[in-house]
């Protein structure tokens, strides 16, 4: 049972990484990582949406009819995502503002159905939280990595503190452009799969 | 019990979605008077950024407070410069974004517009635009000296302009910086410039735009000129009065 629940938290930071080995969930890593902050938050919402959501759905599951069971999702999903837009713009405004459209288009995130489908809809409510929380974490500490470069490089700040610009660094306009974000995903990909051989396709 | 059935299904979604709607009712009720305290006393932050004060912005309260014990009167100026309203001061009433975008129909429509004036103890008069930026509106707020024709500073915003390139005009001090100090005449046809590839020196009434965000930039022009020529007549009053003095 130990070993089982280690296996779903750890597999999808690692070895099931929605961004990096599922490529799920990239369009709005290409978004929201120019900067740390904003991409802090938004892993953060995502961890509640994806936990919350699969929670309940899990709670759901044998109620489900099974012809109506994607529209019964994206209910639960999209209220999740409204309550959190909600409480950013009630308590965190100018984050919420920073974030604008993107906390809205995690209903749009691959992760979140896609976890429900596979794994909520056929565990139990408690490992189904652990499991998108998780998820939630893989897709988080993805978009964290590629934001740090991207700030770094692209402001010379990081969380908005000059670190490099102090040095005389001058400030590399790719980086803030989204297809700079695909690129350093796919340096992730590949620093990835050189270390752990099994993700490699024959 | 079969959830396979028609019955079943059809009452089951009913029922999620009544429950989910009472849930999201409830959640947007009791987060709303938040929410709208946020939302005003960032454009308070905004106009008093503008007019160059010194404030703690720490908390909503804090950025009212301020606003009430500096600001001398706000009202409201039609077409010919006329006072049509004032905003009650000490409730710190002002015209949120909202307003903005809908007198700025008015303007563009060339119906009858009121838009706000906000004067402070110091002398300090702030003017707001509005318009459209690449992606969504653009908007912000320009303090003038008393005489309408000296710009102290300025602060913009917008809805949702690319973060390090249209973004700049929010998030980038350097060109907000740019304005304190430049004229504005608003009897010209084009009462203010933002130049790309960088404003001729010695022009006193143009900026720099901003290097690979040009229709924001363009945006933030076209806003700008169109307000200040709202204003013109206002602005002309204002100016004559000051130079009676």
């Amino acid at each position: 049972m130990a070993q089982k629940l280690k296996e779903t938290i750890l597999n999808p930071i690692l070895k099931g990484n929605p961004i990096t080995v599922l490529i799920l969930g990239v369009c709005s890593s290409l978004a929201v990582t120019v900067e740390l902050k904003g991409a802090c938050v938004m892993a953060l919402s995502v961890i509640i949406v994806t936990g919350v959501s699969s929670f309940i759905c899990s709670l759901l599951r044998k109620t489900i009819p099974n012809r109506a069971r994607i529209i019964i999702q994206l209910v639960v999903v999209a209220m999740m995502v409204i309550l959190v837009d909600q409480v950013l713009k009630a308590f965190a405004y100018s984050i919420d503002k920073q974030l604008s459209v993107y906390i809205g288009l995690i209903i749009t995130n691959c992760i979140v159905m896609g976890r429900i489908e596979a794994f909520a809809l056929g565990n139990k409510p408690w490992p189904s939280l652990l499991d998108g929380v998780a998820n939630g974490v893989g897709y988080g500490l993805i978009l964290v990595i590629v934001a740090f470069f991207r700030e770094l490089l692209g402001s010379g700040t990081l969380f908005g503190f000059p670190v490099l610009s102090s040095l005389g660094y001058v400030n590399n306009g790719l980086m803030i452009l989204p297809p700079m974000a695909l690129i350093l995903i796919g340096c992730i990909i590949w620093v990835q799969r050189s270390i752990d051989k099994s993700l490699q396709e024959k | 019990m079969n959830t396979n059935s028609n019955v079943y299904t059809v009452i089951y979604t009913t029922l999620i979605c009544v429950i989910v709607a009472a849930v999201l009712a409830f959640a947007s009720q009791s987060l709303k008077p938040r929410q709208d305290a946020n939302e005003k006393a960032e454009t308070i932050r905004q106009i008093l950024t503008a007019a160059q004060f010194e404030f703690d912005a720490s908390s909503n309260e804090a950025i009212l407070g301020f606003y009430k014990s500096n600001i001398a009167e706000a009202f409201l100026v039609d077409a010919d410069g006329q006072k049509t309203g004032t905003l009650d001061t000490k409730t710190a009433q002002i015209y949120g974004v909202s307003d903005l975008k809908a007198q700025n129909y008015n303007i563009k429509g060339e119906a009858d517009y009121n838009l706000p004036v906000y004067i402070f103890k110091n002398g300090t008069t702030v003017l707001p635009v509005y318009g459209a930026g690449l992606w969504g509106p653009v908007w912000g707020y320009i303090a003038l000296d008393s005489s309408c024709t000296q710009i102290a500073g300025a602060y913009f915003d917008h809805e949702s302009e690319t973060p390090g390139l249209g973004g700049k005009i929010k998030d980038d001090p350097e060109f907000r910086a740019q304005f304190a100090g430049k004229t504005v005449n608003t009897a010209d046809e084009v009462p203010f410039h933002i130049v790309k590839g960088g404003a001729p020196a010695g022009q006193t009434n143009a900026i720099d735009a901003i290097s690979g965000a040009t229709m924001t930039s363009k945006g933030l022009d076209e806003a700008i000129n169109i307000w200040l020529k709202a204003y013109a007549n206002y602005a002309a009053a204002a100016n004559n009065t000051t130079e009676e003095e």
